[in-house]
């Protein structure tokens, strides 16, 4: 049950009444039992595992609020762990041991093993990893309430995809009354229709193009293999983002707030601000987790790009086992310690050619280049070997410029996709200048009608899905 | 004062509800296709004054491509439309009696017979249920005739043609805004010449059907039957000339269970009938199966004194407007076949 299925529109609404009509007891029990209901209908067994996870972790949750013992923290982290790897990195390891020992002389072949991947392990597993941090570093309190730790777990609007939440900000909302807010309800459900348009307007729209061309992109020519790299760098923005608007708008609809996983991540003016920008939730965590454990900048500058590029190489296999993944985190690292390098080399060269620190111009340049920057490593991302990355980079500087062959889509979708990309810039734009909800709130009813009425029907008309269209499964649904 | 607000925020959700509801209905009706030929031709239909029709004809292509009612009327007298669909099985074309029967009450229902030769699920099931106006009728073709993966479709049919939003001209929306509109083929679709070497050997080499579909054919059969005595309506089974035909053996098994289902049925098997009707499987046959327009022509003429002759069906009384408009039809048909 994806949100953009019929199932979830009639789980929702249901779930939903269920919980603003139930007695204030019972509503925790019930978002439970919906949220499991939820996962269970990804695959059954998966949700045996996510059980287990909050089993261990309360379990740990609980030794440690007692007594801050290092073994149980150890083992829980472990187990976590090793779970994550057999889950979803044995097959990646055992073909990287073949090809270690190829290299040795010695002849292998890696089994197989066919291994179903739990849909959302990788976000629901950190979010039970950074729990158990949070209590051995006395940052939380150890949840006493079974229930309360399950739903923090398991809560639907995010147990799929995240974002990746912390127990400080979210268990305390279980414990809160929530009446019907009809405010909070309508700035949830313009979210979730903007996320919706978002997914099915743009994102599936888009991959058709970079699908077809990145599946053979020396059939096509330079500009049409940069356009299709760039088109994917949309495609992923306007797919990832879809899911947190609608998991947010969901949540925001019964009264939660979950965390922001996005902040206009394409105007950064570097790749450091990219990733304070990007997945929000992931970025903290493995700062919080990852990054400062290992020192930070605590340790010299030398440490502290080798933390940048282990914690990015980390983030990379987070996303994927694949040495496509590890090479796409990885550029990220070295793009931004070679930020920290140049920064110097740069400042110095804007104030020879008199260009002001904060005027439009160096902003303009340094959007520009970050957004080129991140489009290709993205290519990386996307592509399904490190081959087929190098071919299509390798695309972007040879051959003619422009080859007659379709890349997927005929003009008019074109078009679509082109107009959806306008209004998405529009919107991004004035929502770093205004809260965009609020003043959503603050207009006549007939705008705020046309706006819903718009985002529904460019839904409806142009949207992808149904017969003749290929819609395409959220991107870190359920491969993560 | 509080109770006040809240009924007026239920009342403008109410109506936000509503108002949504029109829009995507109206959409919908926009990006759907228009079907003026081909069968499912249900917006033409829902245009025939209610209770003017004397003869409703069913079946397939069969049905759609051989009768040409406007010719028929002009033949004997009697009004009529078909109500067909490509490969249309019985299960739809009972539901498509059942809504037919809102609307008129026919004497003779004239059912073309290959279908029970169908298998449950045939090729054309979007296009033939989702032509059928929103009704009981319809979530009942849907829920038992039409293939569980084209339900959800079906029942929002937007997600089945909201990628024509491309093509979309202004007969579409002059189609949304007026959507029910009379036309001279009451439901018949014109093929053009003769296929290449057609005509000259008849083929009985036999439809094959399993047992399975095949009950399950009669048991559908069955139930139109049913809905044909409820209304009064006399059941009439042909199966059409035809080059392309079952055997003896098929058609006598097929007549004997279907008048095990209702001696009352009049079953005629015309597949080689050609030479008393007056056509000439050289030049009347499109294909094995399907009469051309020269056929149907033919065809329809026989088939409208047939009708009053043989089985005495008798033209109802109809208004001076109504009347005049089949005149107008047959004759516009006339010219068409350049008599």
């Amino acid at each position: 049950m994806t949100f953009l299925s019929l199932p979830f529109l009639c789980f929702f609404p249901v779930t939903a009444l269920g919980y603003f009509l139930l007695p204030r007891k019972a509503r925790n029990v019930w978002l439970l039992l919906a949220s499991w209901f939820f996962y269970l209908c990804a695959k059954t067994v998966y949700l045996t595992l996510l059980l287990f996870v909050i089993l261990t972790s309360y379990g740990a949750g609980i030794a440690l609020g007692r007594e801050k013992k290092r073994p149980v923290l150890v083992l829980c982290l472990l187990t976590d762990v090793v779970l994550l790897f057999l889950f979803k990195y044995v097959n990646f390891a055992l073909s990287l041991a073949a090809g270690v020992l190829r290299g040795v002389g010695v002849s292998w072949n890696a089994p197989v093993l066919d291994i179903v991947l739990p849909v959302g392990i990788s976000f629901y597993l950190f979010q039970a990893m950074g729990y158990v941090i949070d209590v051995w570093r006395g940052r939380t309190e150890a949840q006493r309430s079974f229930l309360l730790h399950a739903l923090f777990l398991s809560f639907f609007p995010q147990v799929v995809s995240g974002p990746i939440g912390r127990a400080e900000e979210l268990t305390p909302q279980f414990r809160e009354p929530h009446p019907f807010n009809w405010d909070r309800f309508r700035q949830g459900l313009l979210r979730f229709l903007w996320g919706a348009f978002k997914k099915m307007v743009l994102a599936d729209r888009l991959a058709v193009l970079v699908n077809t061309v990145f599946g053979a992109p020396e059939s096509y020519g330079a500009v049409q293999v940069m356009g299709a790299a760039v088109a994917f760098s949309f495609q992923i923005y306007c797919d990832f983002s879809s899911y947190t608007d609608m998991a947010l708008g969901v949540a925001d609809s019964m009264g939660f707030t979950l965390r922001e996983n996005f902040d206009t991540p394409y105007f950064s003016r570097s790749i450091a601000e990219f990733w304070r920008r990007w997945h929000m939730s992931l970025s903290t965590w493995f700062r919080d987790y990852l990054y400062i454990p290992l020192g930070g900048s605590r340790r010299g500058t030398a440490r502290k790009y080798l933390n940048v590029l282990i914690v990015f190489a980390l983030s990379g296999l987070w996303h994927g086992a694949a040495m496509t993944f590890v090479v796409w985190g990885v550029l990220n690292g070295l793009y931004q310690v070679a930020g920290a390098v140049t920064a110097p080399l740069r400042a110095g060269g804007y104030r020879l050619l008199r260009i002001r620190e904060d005027g439009p111009f160096r902003h303009g340049v340094q959007v520009l280049i970050t957004f080129l920057l991140t489009t290709v490593a993205w290519v990386f991302f996307k592509a399904s070997s490190l081959s087929n990355a190098f071919d299509v980079l390798g695309g972007m500087f040879r051959g003619p410029l422009w080859v007659r062959l379709s890349m997927g889509l005929d003009r008019w979708e074109l078009l679509a996709a082109a107009a959806g990309l306008l209004l998405l810039l529009v919107v991004d734009l004035l929502s770093c200048l205004h809260n965009l909800r609020k003043a959503y709130l603050k207009q006549p009813r007939l705008v705020r009608w046309c706006v819903l009425w718009a985002l529904l029907l460019g839904c409806l008309i142009f949207g992808s899905y149904g017969a003749g269209y290929d819609a395409q499964a959220f991107m870190y649904g359920f491969s993560f | 004062m509080k109770r006040l607000r809240k009924g007026k925020k239920c009342f403008f959700v109410l109506l936000f509800l509503l108002l949504t509801a029109v829009l995507v209905n109206f959409v919908s009706d926009v990006l759907r296709p228009a079907q003026v030929t081909y069968g499912s031709t249900w917006s033409a239909f829902r245009a025939e004054p209610k209770d003017s029709l004397d003869v409703i004809y069913l079946g397939s292509s069969f049905a759609y491509c051989d009768i040409n009612p406007s010719l028929v009327y002009d033949a004997s007298g009697l009004t009529g439309y078909v109500m067909a669909g490509g490969e249309q099985p019985l299960s739809i074309t009972y539901w498509y009696l059942k809504e037919i029967f809102r609307t008129q009450s026919p004497s003779a229902v004239v059912l073309e017979g290959t279908s029970l030769y169908f298998k449950r699920y045939q090729n054309y099931t979007q296009q033939n249920v989702s032509q059928m106006p929103f009704s009981a009728n319809k979530l009942g073709a849907i829920f038992t005739a039409a293939e569980p993966e084209l339900r959800t479709g079906l029942l929002f049919d937007l997600s089945l043609y909201h990628g024509r939003w491309q093509e979309v001209g202004r007969s579409d929306l002059k189609k949304a805004v007026i959507p029910i509109r009379k036309d001279h083929y009451k439901g018949y679709t014109p093929v053009e010449g003769v296929l290449e070497g057609v005509g000259q050997t008849p083929s009985e080499q036999g439809r094959v059907v399993s047992e399975e579909d095949y009950a399950a054919s009669l048991e559908w059969l069955d139930k139109i039957l049913d809905l044909c005595r409820e209304h009064g309506a006399q059941p009439i089974v042909t199966f059409n000339p035809s080059y392309t035909r079952c055997t003896k053996e098929q058609y006598g098994r097929n007549a004997a269970d279907i008048l095990a289902l209702d001696s009352g049925v009049l079953v005629y098997n015309w597949t080689d009938s050609f030479e008393e009707m007056g056509l000439i499987p050289t030049e009347h046959l499109y294909d094995g199966g399907h009469l051309n327009r020269e056929g149907a022509t033919v065809f329809s003429a026989w088939l409208g004194r047939f009708l009053t002759d043989e089985v005495g069906l008798v033209p109802r009384a109809q208004t001076a407007e109504n009347a005049a408009a089949w005149e107008e039809s047959a004759a516009w048909w006339r010219e068409q076949n350049g008599n």
